[in-house]
């Protein structure tokens, strides 16, 4: 009955990418019939899609922005967190309630306000503007997050660390950083993956495809009217597969963080 | 004293880009949805037009009622479903639990509209066990399009669910158990009297969940129907980013994005409340 | 100095062909401004083009060959994306030279150069007027189709319907000369159990209204669509006679002539349909002339939609993919150089026969062509609609939002039984009027 179920389970969640796996071996160009074999594998479309819509660059462009994102967000959450969970200042709890209502805010209806402020800013289409707005977008998760973590840390760390004259920056680099190691490579997961496959603003500031997130990317596949559909999913299992690679490696981790996460929430 | 300032210092920068990138947006939305305007040329004060036309123009309110039934697509396959696998698997395998929270949603999308294509899996399905008549192009018919968007956003979401439903489950107290087993409770009884109130607080989370996910639903559109045919699964996500960026008609994309916000909050709160 | 003589002898073949397009009184042929070129420095031109079609690309490599001191910085785009931001790149980014979508909202916003001095340098207001006609627009954006010129082409284009020669002739079928012909012999490939139209409408695609559209061409006039589509005061698209061709449309549907799924096909997927030999009929573009000889030489067949009686003048949908310069772009002499060689110089009309399968604009001098070609018929089919002035821009062209908002949308349902003709027709004109302002 366990086995059972867990098998349908897996099958359930793999068949999505079992269809894009054998869609991207049909010859270019055609619309394959669901779930089948092609009769002569077309793994050229892996190369073609390096070739020819250029995914390597779409990669790059990707991972440029997670390294570019991830580190300020985490710097920007450590702070921010560690000031509203330990140091009691006048006003924390309207910053704290600022950072909530970002929490449940759609992205979609600030995009267009957000797309003017990075087009004044003279941003518009380069790397910088997208991660500043990513990095943004990131803050509230990654400060809730950063504020549970630093609050579930005993009181009379800080405390110590106040007798020994340290100030509140040396008693956060000396006494909480190196504690935070943990949750700050769980948020660090969560934000790569996110930052990888987000595609609003990616869309909405950056026109050229290749200089977007990866899962933005995928528009430098589509012609005027429509697609090919086999290199289409040959380059959506490219962009696919860091992911899954990095899943391989720390599901347990992802999972837990996920978990985590929704009690920020 | 120190402290007091310091305490600021450390908040200030992540205050700033967030102020600067979400916070004053959002504020211009607010004032954008006053007016008419294209973007480009002088804003008209309108007043609350714009919310009348939103409120009142059928296809405009669509997009909304199309988002309160994708909250109820994507919450119910989710939780009872994420239910029945904690009840039964109590620790699934975490690798394909979490795996569709991970890939890109734009490639689950294109994943998902090779599957329900006229001729792809689901329907060679269907035909091989003799339900020929029932097929279709599941993404391009419209009474069906909305639901099979419905059940790509349940995919993503299964995984999830469960996970944090199970690790509800785990955490009960197994005596609760016995005590229902000692009062003669059968599996079913059992589910409902221990193990249900029991997970309440997963369910009210998992609902937030799932909601805000249908109610933000851009990417798995975008990627499968356009909100196609005939505006079938026209989405708020997708409608405020055609309004702003193909009609240039701000104030109406503005006044829309108002909406859909206060749609959230009045989600998410009360389940919030419920849940703790 | 290519270009420049090839602008002599397009000025040349123009005053033969002897052609003027309305608005534009033909005045001295002598123009005391200097010819526009790209001089002699080393040049960097600034391009967006269009995703999907290779001849702008083409034509940009083969002027460099010609012009080694001018290089290109081109970005290629999806059509949907360039018409998403084709306003704010003019306005924020421009570049020297734009593949555009409907322009009036840019010349209304003051975003493009008026063209009409180049066109006097460079005998651009001799082509058929129908060639420059649509790119025309009033200074405050409306009507279009009189006025300066604000853009052009790269090539003619003309739209009609493609056609599987084998299996019309295994189904004993021949180029239809009336609409009941055409009619006639939809029916006869349903029976024989082959689709008898490949088409498109899914997504956000309304493919449905090239068909529609042609249907318009028989039972209205194009003079009266173009007055729609160009926004003159007072113009309506639900009129009894298109309401008659939507209906017609509707026939169709009803009858099964369209594949079941047509609401999720795309474009590419009709013409894998099309071209594998699945389908009869194919309403569609020469733009796809070059590739349907590639991929099903001496197969595919080309004729205009049918009147409804035989021997009237036949209409088309003609709107070539246009090419604007920016208001703001920094080398805009350079770029008109570039758009007049690409019709001009021999080797670049070559090109646009080998790579766009579209007739050259400018003179219509006869072109070697293998008469068994479908290109062959395209050609022939645009000097037809040229001959007799009966071309007519897109219905989806008639504002800026109409094919997004208000074309597919209503499309999309009328091809599933959930809106009428007539309905389909009131509801894009209430549109209409809510976006021109009436």
């Amino acid at each position: 009955m366990k086995l059972t179920t867990q098998i349908a389970l897996a099958a359930v969640t793999l068949l999505p990418l079992a269809e894009l796996l054998v869609t991207a071996l049909h010859p270019p160009g055609t619309h394959p019939p669901g779930l089948t074999w092609p009769s002569d594998p077309h793994w050229s479309n892996f190369t073609d899609a390096f070739r020819s819509a250029h995914i390597d660059r779409a990669l790059l462009s990707g991972a440029l922005l997670v390294l570019t994102v991830v580190p300020a967000a985490l710097a920007l959450s450590t702070a921010a967190g560690y000031a509203l969970a330990r140091l009691p200042f006048p006003g924390r709890r309207i910053a704290e309630g600022l950072f909530l209502v970002g929490l449940v805010l759609p992205r979609e209806a600030i995009t267009l306000p957000l797309y003017q402020q990075v087009r004044d800013l003279g941003l518009l289409n380069t790397t910088t503007g997208l991660a500043l707005a990513l990095i943004a977008a990131h803050l509230p998760f990654g400060v809730l997050w950063m504020r549970t973590h630093f609050a579930s840390t005993p009181p009379e760390l800080t405390d110590s660390a106040r007798v020994d004259g340290a100030g509140p920056w040396s008693a956060l680099r000396r006494v909480h950083l190196p504690l935070a190691d943990d949750a700050l490579r769980s948020l660090a997961l969560l934000l790569s993956v996110w930052t990888w496959n987000h595609l609003l603003f990616a869309l909405v500031l950056v026109d050229d495809p290749l200089r977007r997130t990866a899962a933005g990317a995928l528009d430098a596949f589509q012609g005027r009217w429509g697609t090919d559909v086999p290199l289409l999913c040959a380059g959506a299992l490219l962009i696919t597969a860091p992911v899954v690679v990095a899943l391989a490696l720390a599901h347990r981790r992802f999972a837990d963080a996920l978990v985590r996460g929704v009690a920020v929430r | 004293m120190r402290t007091r300032l310091a305490g600021w210092l450390f908040v200030l920068p992540a205050l700033a880009v967030y102020g600067v990138f979400v916070l004053r947006p959002l504020a211009l939305v607010a004032q954008y949805s006053l007016y008419r305007w294209d973007g480009v040329g002088q804003a008209v004060w309108v007043g609350w037009d714009n919310y009348t036309a939103v409120l009142t123009d059928p296809d405009l309110h669509r997009p909304l009622l199309n988002a309160l039934l994708l909250v109820v697509l994507f919450t119910a396959g989710p939780i009872v479903l994420g239910l029945t696998l904690a009840a039964a698997l109590q620790r699934g395998p975490t690798l394909i639990l979490v795996l569709p929270q991970a890939v890109p949603p734009v490639a689950a999308g294109l994943a998902w509209s090779v599957l329900l294509s006229s001729t792809g899996a689901v329907n060679r399905t269907l035909e091989a066990i003799g339900l020929d008549n029932v097929t279709r192009a599941w993404l391009g018919d419209s009474s069906t399009a909305l639901a099979a968007v419905g059940v790509i956003g349940a995919w993503a979401l299964l995984g999830l669910c469960t996970l944090l439903l199970s690790a509800g489950v785990r955490r009960l107290d197994p005596s609760l158990y016995e005590a229902a087993r000692l009062d003669g409770a059968g599996r079913w009884q059992e589910f409902r009297t221990v193990t249900l109130p029991g997970v309440r607080r997963e369910i009210g989370v998992c609902v937030v969940i799932t909601s805000l996910a249908a109610l933000s639903s851009f990417d798995v559109v975008y990627v499968t129907t356009k909100g196609g045919p005939g505006g079938a699964t026209a989405v708020p996500a997708l409608e405020i980013f055609h309004l702003a960026f193909t009609d240039r008609q701000i104030g109406l994309a503005s006044a829309l994005a108002v909406l859909l916000v206060a749609v959230v909050l009045a989600f998410t709160a009360p389940v919030l409340r419920w849940s703790r | 100095m290519s270009h420049r003589a090839g602008a002599v002898l397009a000025a040349l073949t123009a005053i033969v062909v002897g052609c003027c397009a309305p608005g534009s009184a033909p005045q001295s042929t002598v123009d005391t401004s200097t010819t526009p070129g790209c001089g002699t420095a080393d040049i960097t031109l600034k391009a967006r083009f269009e995703t999907g079609f290779p001849l702008a690309k083409a034509l940009a490599d083969e002027f460099t060959r010609q012009h080694p001191n001018v290089t290109w910085d081109i970005r290629e785009e999806q059509f949907d994306v360039l018409t998403r931001n084709a306003l704010r790149v003019l306005a924020d980014d421009p570049p020297d030279l734009m593949r555009l979508p409907q322009v009036s909202e840019a010349v209304r916003a003051g975003l493009l150069r008026d063209l009409d001095g180049y066109a006097r340098t460079l005998g651009w207001d001799r082509r058929p007027s129908a060639q420059t006609r649509p790119l025309r627009v009033s200074p405050n954006g409306r009507p279009r189709g009189e006025g300066p010129l604000y853009a052009t082409g790269l090539s003619t284009s003309v739209t009609g319907i493609f056609y599987d020669k084998e299996i019309a002739a295994r189904i004993g079928i021949q180029e239809p000369r009336t609409l009941a012909e055409l009619d006639n012999a939809l029916a006869r490939a349903k029976s024989a159990g082959i689709t008898p139209i490949a088409g498109f409408n899914g997504g956000a695609t309304g493919g449905l209204t090239f068909p529609l559209q042609s249907l318009m061409g028989v039972y209205s006039t194009p003079k009266s669509l173009d007055d729609w589509i160009f926004q003159r005061p007072g113009a309506t698209i639900d009129t009894p006679s298109n309401i008659e061709a939507a209906r017609h449309l509707a026939r169709w549907l009803k009858a099964g002539y369209f594949d079941p799924d047509l609401n999720a096909t795309d474009y590419a997927r009709m013409m894998d349909r099309f071209t594998s030999g699945k389908a009869l009929f194919m309403v569609n573009g020469d733009w796809e002339s070059a590739t349907l000889d590639r991929r099903m030489p001496n197969r595919a067949g080309f004729f205009l939609m049918p009147p409804r009686q035989a021997g009237h003048p036949r209409a088309a949908m003609a709107g070539p993919p246009t090419f604007g310069i920016p208001s703001r772009a920094a080398r805009p002499d350079c770029a008109a150089a570039f758009l007049d060689w690409a019709t001009t110089n021999p080797t670049a009309r070559d090109l646009v026969v080998r790579v766009g399968g579209a007739r050259p604009l400018g003179p219509t001098t006869p072109w070697p062509l293998d008469p068994a070609s479908v290109t062959a018929a395209t050609f022939a089919a645009t000097d037809e609609v040229l001959t007799h002035d009966t071309a007519m821009d897109f219905i989806a062209n008639a504002t800026g939002a109409i094919y997004a908002k208000s074309w597919t949308p209503q499309l999309q349902r009328l091809a599933e039984g959930d809106q009428t003709p007539e309905g389909l027709l009131r509801a894009v004109q209430a549109d209409y009027v809510a976006q021109t302002g009436g």
